[in-house]
């Protein structure tokens, strides 16, 4: 513990390392790219992997306010599923039905993230076993309304999401400017303050007059709507209903958070850091495949870099 | 049974503990100087003394938690300079903390047993185990059921669990730390049955506590310490309860309080008949301008009073009335809106939020003022924290610094802080000096002066009694959910606190 009111010089080292970290590891990865995978930067393998990084990303925010206020949502993968069936049943491939189909699919995300939310804060459930649940229920749910056999078709207006001019796409407009408008609302607002506070000690949160059970659910719906978006965007990208459709992109948005600097204890993380956290797992994902690394290998890769990056972080955290 | 190393005095046959000349530090602040306690075999010895006497290092020591600096044990016979947790257990050494140490879903034979299970080849002989139980229970004369889960006993009834585990080790000597704290009524007569059995059957009991009243029904030895030294091992016959108080606390006020400002306006807080599950009928008024000191053991209902005026806990029946207004509801955030504020006890749990900057932890109650739909306005916040810590004088780097870097004494300046921005006409303050030095806590007493000048209400609650004598206008002293005296400034001594807070006496 130190005690002096001027940082030392470890201090000041450990958090440049907690704070920026993530940052320095992205640049020293770009530039060993530029000697390993120059062709990394061709304009068709960086337009592809932004849309990739923008669909992970997408659930990666909603990933990182969870976390803020210690919490986890392994729900998501069933809000995506759920978001393409709604979108294929409902639109039936009739793009003027669109607007409705996604209306109703946030509508019931909203109510997900609410159910994981008040479970979480009402009935005092871990968040784990509370998601994890809520994701198995989900998942039954929209099976037994398919019947196992999804029907419907997505819509061709959708493709949309895969139009790119330039770099940008509909995606990656939509995560950029998301991560910018979530930036700023925990930054500036007096709604991400909060966050913060009650994430970091509910007790004393609650103890200063916020409204702490409150705060948590409403992270838990956002992120379910952040989820729902990103499903959205997966069905256009996949063109038809899968249940599969989500899958690894769950945990890879909170591993992203966490290569982010996001802690599992609450109270500490940033939009920002997410950010960097996705372009970095995307990066070494595409980095493997130009290498021509097998899949095993690649998964081998990602793990490494999530635990080095969470012993970095827990190296430089002082006790 | 007389043979002793040739290198030992003398020790009395009767004696089965004797520790020499104990002294500890920690981290330089001597926790215990040059200590001595003998216990005579079959006695019960009580160990009495003010929070911070020595009394937990003293038997920490013993357990072999903690090593003496200097000094000696000798225990039936044997002279040891240190003592190791196992040597200690083997050694018939039990020591019953106030936190019972169960495995609640364990059954009552398993938890007496557990790591000593009788066994055949690694295999549990559950028939024996039980039996053993079951008779370990018999001679202390209580009726448990050795097959429940300890879950579902009442906290005496475990008590009695640990007791026969100690029992099950074969243990000479039981020490117990505060056991009546978690007792109520009969429970207490029961334990002393046990006791009083325990005695009859040759093992020795310590017994520490705070309540004089017990100390006086059981012991038959007293020891007292004072900040870390002995202040007297006698035999309990021939003491009086007004002479073990003096012992206890017989020390001078410092000089570190700043005097009162002494005018006092109209009542702001009214406190009518506040009941729940641990107050009863608790009554009491705050003055503007006040400091009303609040006195008690740890456990006595104090920090639930601070947290029902502001609505942390439920009240099941009576009222809170702030400027004459009731507050309708147990919610923190309609007592900050009526011009409360809470200092809790634990500032690193409560308080605090550590991970954040400090400028975070300032200005979050007052939010909505800083901010315009919800945006924060730029620039106030610097302004408000620079204010912040000009006025409190906060030792920081800046705005930025997580809270968790500075001092004691400053982390609570920013808990003051927080409140201060939300000029508040009651401020309660529980333990508003613990764990702070010296200097930080003379600047917290001024401050306090200076909010009593400006008209605040301070309702201040502490274990250290100088800080409770030096700074109060008047003091209520509780005793187990109740109030069980008020003193005037003037009639306050230590000697009448420890009373009322101890021996239940209700005249003031």
């Amino acid at each position: 513990m130190v005690l002096s009111s001027v940082p030392s010089k470890t201090y000041t080292v450990r958090r440049f390392i907690v704070r920026y970290g993530v940052y320095v590891s992205l640049g020293l990865l770009l530039l060993v790219a530029l000697l390993l995978t120059p062709n990394l930067y061709s304009q068709q393998t960086l337009t592809v992997l932004l849309k990739q990084s923008a669909q992970l990303g997408l659930i990666a925010i909603g990933q990182t306010l969870v976390l803020l206020v210690a919490g986890l949502d392994l729900s998501v993968g069933a809000v995506i599923f759920m978001t393409s069936v709604i979108i294929a049943r409902v639109s039936n491939g009739v793009d003027s039905a669109l607007p409705t189909a996604i209306g109703l699919s946030l509508l019931l995300s909203a109510v997900v993230g609410a159910a994981n939310g008040l479970l979480i804060t009402k009935r005092k459930i871990p968040p784990f076993v509370a998601t994890l649940a809520i994701f198995i229920l989900v998942q039954g749910a929209v099976q037994a309304y398919t019947r196992g056999v999804p029907g419907g078709f997505v819509p061709q207006g959708l493709s949309v999401v895969n139009q790119s001019t330039g770099f940008f796409s509909i995606p990656v407009v939509l995560w950029i400017g998301l991560t910018g408008l979530f930036l700023f609302v925990l930054r500036r607002t007096t709604y991400g303050r909060r966050l913060y506070a009650a994430g970091s000690n509910p007790a004393a949160a609650h103890l200063t007059g916020l409204a702490v059970d409150r705060l948590k659910v409403s992270a838990y719906v956002l992120c379910s709507l952040l989820a729902c978006l990103a499903g959205v965007v997966l069905t256009g990208y996949v063109g038809y209903v899968d249940r599969f459709i989500a899958s690894g992109l769950d945990l890879d948005a909170i591993a992203a958070a966490v290569v982010g600097g996001t802690l599992f204890t609450g109270g500490r993380g940033s939009v920002l850091g997410t950010f960097a956290g996705v372009l970095l797992i995307q990066v070494l994902g595409t980095m493997a495949l130009l290498l021509g690394l097998t899949i095993q290998a690649q998964f081998i890769i990602k793990g490494l870099v999530i635990l080095a990056a969470v012993a970095l972080y827990s190296l430089a955290r002082v006790d | 049974m007389y043979l002793q190393l040739k290198s030992l005095p003398m020790t009395q046959p009767d004696i089965i503990l004797d520790m020499r000349h104990i002294s500890k530090a920690y981290a330089g602040v001597p926790a215990l100087r040059d200590v001595s306690f003998s216990c005579v075999r079959g006695q019960v010895h009580a160990l009495v003394g003010e929070n911070g006497a020595g009394k937990s290092t003293l038997m920490k020591i013993l357990a072999g938690a903690v090593q003496a600096d200097s000094g000696e044990i000798v225990f039936k016979g044997r002279s040891f300079s240190h003592l190791t947790p196992r040597l200690s257990l083997d050694m018939g050494i039990s020591i019953i903390y106030q936190e019972l140490a169960l495995s609640p879903y364990l059954t009552v034979a398993e938890n007496i047993f557990l790591g000593r299970e009788p066994n055949r080849a690694g295999v549990i002989q559950t028939g024996q185990m039980r039996k053993q139980a079951a008779e370990l229970l018999e001679r202390l004369h209580v009726h448990i059921d050795v097959d429940e889960p300890v879950s579902e006993l009442t906290v005496a009834k475990q008590q009695m669990v640990e007791i026969a585990k100690a029992l099950s080790r074969q243990a000479d000597l039981i020490v117990m730390d505060e056991p009546s704290a978690i007792l109520v009524g009969e429970e207490l007569e029961q334990l002393f049955r046990t006791i009083h059995s325990l005695v009859a059957q040759g093992v020795t009991i310590v017994y520490i506590s705070h309540r004089l009243d017990e100390v006086f029904q059981i012991a038959e030895q007293v020891t007292v310490l004072k900040d870390g030294a002995l202040v007297s091992s006698q035999a309990r016959a021939g003491l009086t309860q007004p002479e073990l108080v003096q012992m206890m606390v017989g020390r001078p006020l410092e000089e570190v309080y700043p005097p009162s400002p002494g005018k006092h306006g109209e009542p702001v807080l009214v406190v009518e008949g506040v009941s729940n599950k641990r107050l009863k009928d608790v009554s009491l008024t705050l003055h503007a301008g006040e400091t009303l000191g609040v006195a008690g053991m740890v456990g006595s209902g104090r920090t639930e009073l601070a947290r029902a005026i502001f609505g942390a806990d439920a009240v099941s029946s009576g009222r809170i009335l702030l400027n004459g207004k009731p507050l309708t509801k147990a919610s923190p955030a309609q007592a900050i809106e009526s011009g409360v504020a809470l200092v809790p006890e634990d500032r690193k749990a409560q308080g605090l939020f550590t991970a954040l900057p400090i400028r975070q932890n300032v200005t979050l109650p007052i939010l909505k003022r800083l901010s315009r739909y919800g945006v924060l306005k730029g620039g106030q916040e610097e302004q408000v924290v620079e204010a912040a810590r000009d006025k409190l004088s906060i030792s920081m780097a800046s705005a930025d610094q997580e809270a968790q870097y500075l001092s004691g004494g400053n982390q609570q300046k920013v808990v003051l802080a927080k409140w201060l921005e939300t000029q508040p006409s009651v401020i309660i303050m529980d333990e508003p000096t613990r764990g702070i030095d010296i200097g930080a806590k003379f600047e917290i007493y001024q401050l306090m002066r200076q909010l009593n000048a400006q008209g605040v209400a301070i309702l201040m609650i502490s274990s250290e009694l100088p800080e409770v004598l030096g700074m109060s206008d008047r003091i209520v002293v509780m005793r187990d959910g109740q109030i069980a005296g008020e003193l005037t400034r003037e009639a306050a001594t230590e000697e009448a606190i420890i009373e009322r807070a101890t021996s239940g006496g209700s005249a003031s």
